[in-house]
């Protein structure tokens, strides 16, 4: 049994002033097991983050199920139910809001734990720990955000999200807004998390190398619907739909011998989820788009074990796009570049 | 990258492509600040940029990237000043210009964009009355043929329905649509050279792609030289001619892009790749101390030493030269990586 299963999630918001509704997620289910990281990747506007704030609890879904550890969540059962709370955390994007500027380091990590009824001596040996397992050095918890660095208050996100011991922790893009050695710091943290502790991760991200660095399976969002998902490795080997190939190929990873090609280039933008397309929701963009794509949405197809993919195309774009790893190529070259000058017990 | 002659010519090409459009020497800039002497936030800074050439400038945030993109406009914001140092554009020092000679300069010859292009855009004109001002400002176009190339202006940045957009206000567009108008402000005027702060570092990874395209193509078209400065290491790989990394205020390396990204040779320069870098233990040995405050650079010698995996008690005393290891590739440090 999985921890945590999605079935057909739908959320929608109300538009002031009119009946308009924005579709932010329209019917997605996915499953997350024990200690694994699935990857939800996608542009803004498609629906990554509300997902995740749906697990929370922090809005309640307009429709579909979301089941954790064989409980339904919703109705009276919540994220604040004695058999959930601290189960679930979250790790947002900008450490600098997301931290109260007037709390010290350690009251901030603390918080979640006064919720839980634990005694003062009990958090101070939870915080205390949670921070010597994010690098946080003691003398720092008494500081106040402002005096550290970007990097350090992502640290201090995380220690806040560790310290309840939780099963899952929704990681809401950790890394977009730090610059590339803070950002380098933390994946590597967010790796060492979870062998130490076998938390498993929603990593929502459109940063495509950090989630090929983080993630086990990857499903990909466009518009509020998985149009495709499965493991991270065969996803980017072989991507399946035309706008997992978009991303894809938008990646630049610092050699410039390495990208991949693509003939199968997306137009324009992301559309506005208040007036969704009537059938396939990429199609307006598709070079491959034709009239059942206008017509009809595509369902969804199992290319191989564990591997969907929402496109009538799919065997089209799996025969245009090469099966090539390029993401394996840049491994390859990296190690060999960047391991001059390392000593050889070290590489 | 891929079908682009252009920029595999442009790595062996820049030498051969005569005077340097601009060129930067020794330059330093200050920000006073109370208590004790801090590193300047740009360090005898040596710098140039060919005739059509594409160069990429990373670093992180507090690098000084920013100051030397604004420098080069005489633009240090207060209370910052050049205490140090030339910017010659085309063999002319800037810093001997008056107030009206740079406002001649920026826009027409100098042109700069940056992030947020909402935050640039003037809300309350529409998208052709903003190209407009900077059309009547420095060329002798009137009404009609201000409208006529602000539509060209518009269709070159690929901006669909161009007779409509060119009547939107900067809310009625999205982020990459008012990117693409920003380039079109900026290349109004046909400049020499291209200033690009991180602008596309808010937008959707594919619609970046489309702008970086759009921007390499036009630079290329004009024969426009382009500075993009950046955090992102893998966007100068992809379209840039030469690469420089800047760090604390010093371009610690700099090289052709091809022999930049094959054979880096400052450990910082390396710190920043392997952050892309699948396996573990050369991330983490690149990464070195990452305990709160080991950060913070140094007074006095290399303004690394405190970060470098590879220092040495020379490195804490002495800061080092600037070397060349190849063609057009140099690097400040003691002991570089060698392969």
């Amino acid at each position: 049994m999985s921890l945590l299963s999605v079935e057909d999630l739908v959320q929608t918001f109300p538009v002031a002033g009119s009946r308009a509704l924005v579709r932010a997620v329209n019917g997605v289910s996915f499953t997350l097991a024990r200690g694994e990281t699935l990857a939800l990747v996608g542009e803004s506007g498609s629906g990554k983050t509300t997902i995740g704030r749906c697990l929370l609890g922090l809005i309640t879904p307009s429709g579909g199920r979301i089941v954790f550890n064989g409980m339904e969540m919703g109705g009276k059962r919540s994220v604040r139910s004695p058999e959930i709370r601290g189960k679930l955390q979250l790790v947002f994007q900008e450490p600098s809001e997301s931290l109260d500027p007037r709390m010290r380091l350690h009251e901030i990590i603390e918080e979640p734990l006064r919720a839980l009824g634990l005694d003062r001596l009990e958090r101070e040996r939870l915080v205390k720990e949670a921070a010597r397992r994010v690098g946080l050095p003691e003398w720092l918890l008494t500081s106040y955000p402002a005096e550290i660095s970007m990097g350090l208050q992502q640290r201090v996100g995380i220690a806040r999200a560790i310290v309840s011991k939780p099963e899952i922790i929704v990681l809401d893009e950790p890394t977009s807004a730090l610059d590339p050695t803070a950002r380098a710091e933390i994946i590597d943290l967010l790796i060492r998390l979870q062998r130490e502790l076998g938390t498993a991760y929603l990593f929502i991200s459109h940063d495509l190398s950090a989630v090929r660095q983080l993630s086990h399976r990857l499903a990909v969002l466009y518009l509020g619907m998985i149009v495709e998902q499965g493991e991270s490795a065969a996803l980017f080997s072989q991507p399946g739909h035309p706008y997992t190939v978009g991303l894809l190929s938008s990646v630049l990873l610092p050699n410039p011998k390495i990208k991949r090609l693509t003939q199968l280039k997306l137009a324009g933008e992301i559309p506005s989820p208040i007036d969704l397309p009537k059938a396939c929701f990429l199609a307006g963009r598709c070079p491959l788009a034709e009239e059942r794509c206008r017509a009809v949405m595509p369902p969804v197809e199992t290319v191989a074990p564990g591997h969907i993919v929402r496109c009538y195309r799919t065997d089209e774009v799996m025969r245009m796009e090469q099966a090539v790893d390029y993401f394996g190529q840049f491994q390859a070259e990296s190690d060999r570049i960047l391991g001059a000058g390392v000593p050889r017990d070290m590489r | 990258m891929s079908g682009s002659p252009n920029m595999s010519a442009g790595t062996e090409g820049s030498a051969a492509k005569g005077d340097p459009l601009l060129q930067i020497i020794g330059l330093t800039v200050e920000f006073p600040q109370f208590g004790a002497a801090s590193r300047p936030a740009l360090n005898n800074v040596d710098f140039s940029i060919a005739r059509g050439e594409v160069v990429g400038l990373v670093g992180e945030s507090g690098s000084g990237k920013t100051t030397l993109a604004r420098s080069i406009m005489q633009l240090v914001p207060e209370p910052g000043y050049i205490s140090g140092g030339r910017v010659l554009f085309e063999g002319r020092d800037l810093g001997t210009l008056g107030p009206s000679e740079l406002r001649q300069l920026r826009g027409r010859e100098i042109s700069m964009i940056i992030s947020n292009p909402r935050g640039e855009l003037d809300p309350l004109q529409t998208v052709g009355n903003q190209i407009g001002n900077v059309l009547r400002a420095h060329t002798p176009l009137d009404g009609a043929g201000i409208r006529a190339r602000a539509l060209e202006l518009l269709r070159q940045v690929s901006i669909p329905a161009p007779e409509r957009r060119i009547n939107a206000y900067p809310h009625e567009l999205s982020g990459g649509m008012a990117q693409r108008v920003v380039m079109a402000i900026a290349l109004a005027c046909s400049p020499k050279l291209v200033v690009s702060d991180d602008a596309t570092s808010g937008l959707d990874v594919t619609v970046q792609a489309q702008v970086l395209e759009l921007m390499r193509d036009l630079v290329t078209g004009f024969g426009t030289s382009l500075l993009f400065v950046t955090r992102d290491i893998g966007i100068t790989a992809h379209y840039c001619d030469r690469v420089a990394v800047i760090y604390a205020g010093e371009i610690v390396e700099e090289g052709p892009r091809d022999a930049f990204f094959e054979n880096p040779r400052h450990p910082y320069s390396i710190l920043l790749l392997s952050a892309f870098a699948q396996n573990e233990r050369l991330r983490r040995y690149w990464l070195g101390d990452t305990t709160a405050g080991a950060s913070r650079a140094r007074e006095q010698g290399c303004p690394f030493a405190n970060r470098c995996v590879r220092v040495q008690d020379r490195c804490r005393v002495e800061n080092p030269e600037r070397r060349e290891f190849g063609r057009g590739h140099f690097a400040k440090c003691h002991y570089p990586v060698e392969r």
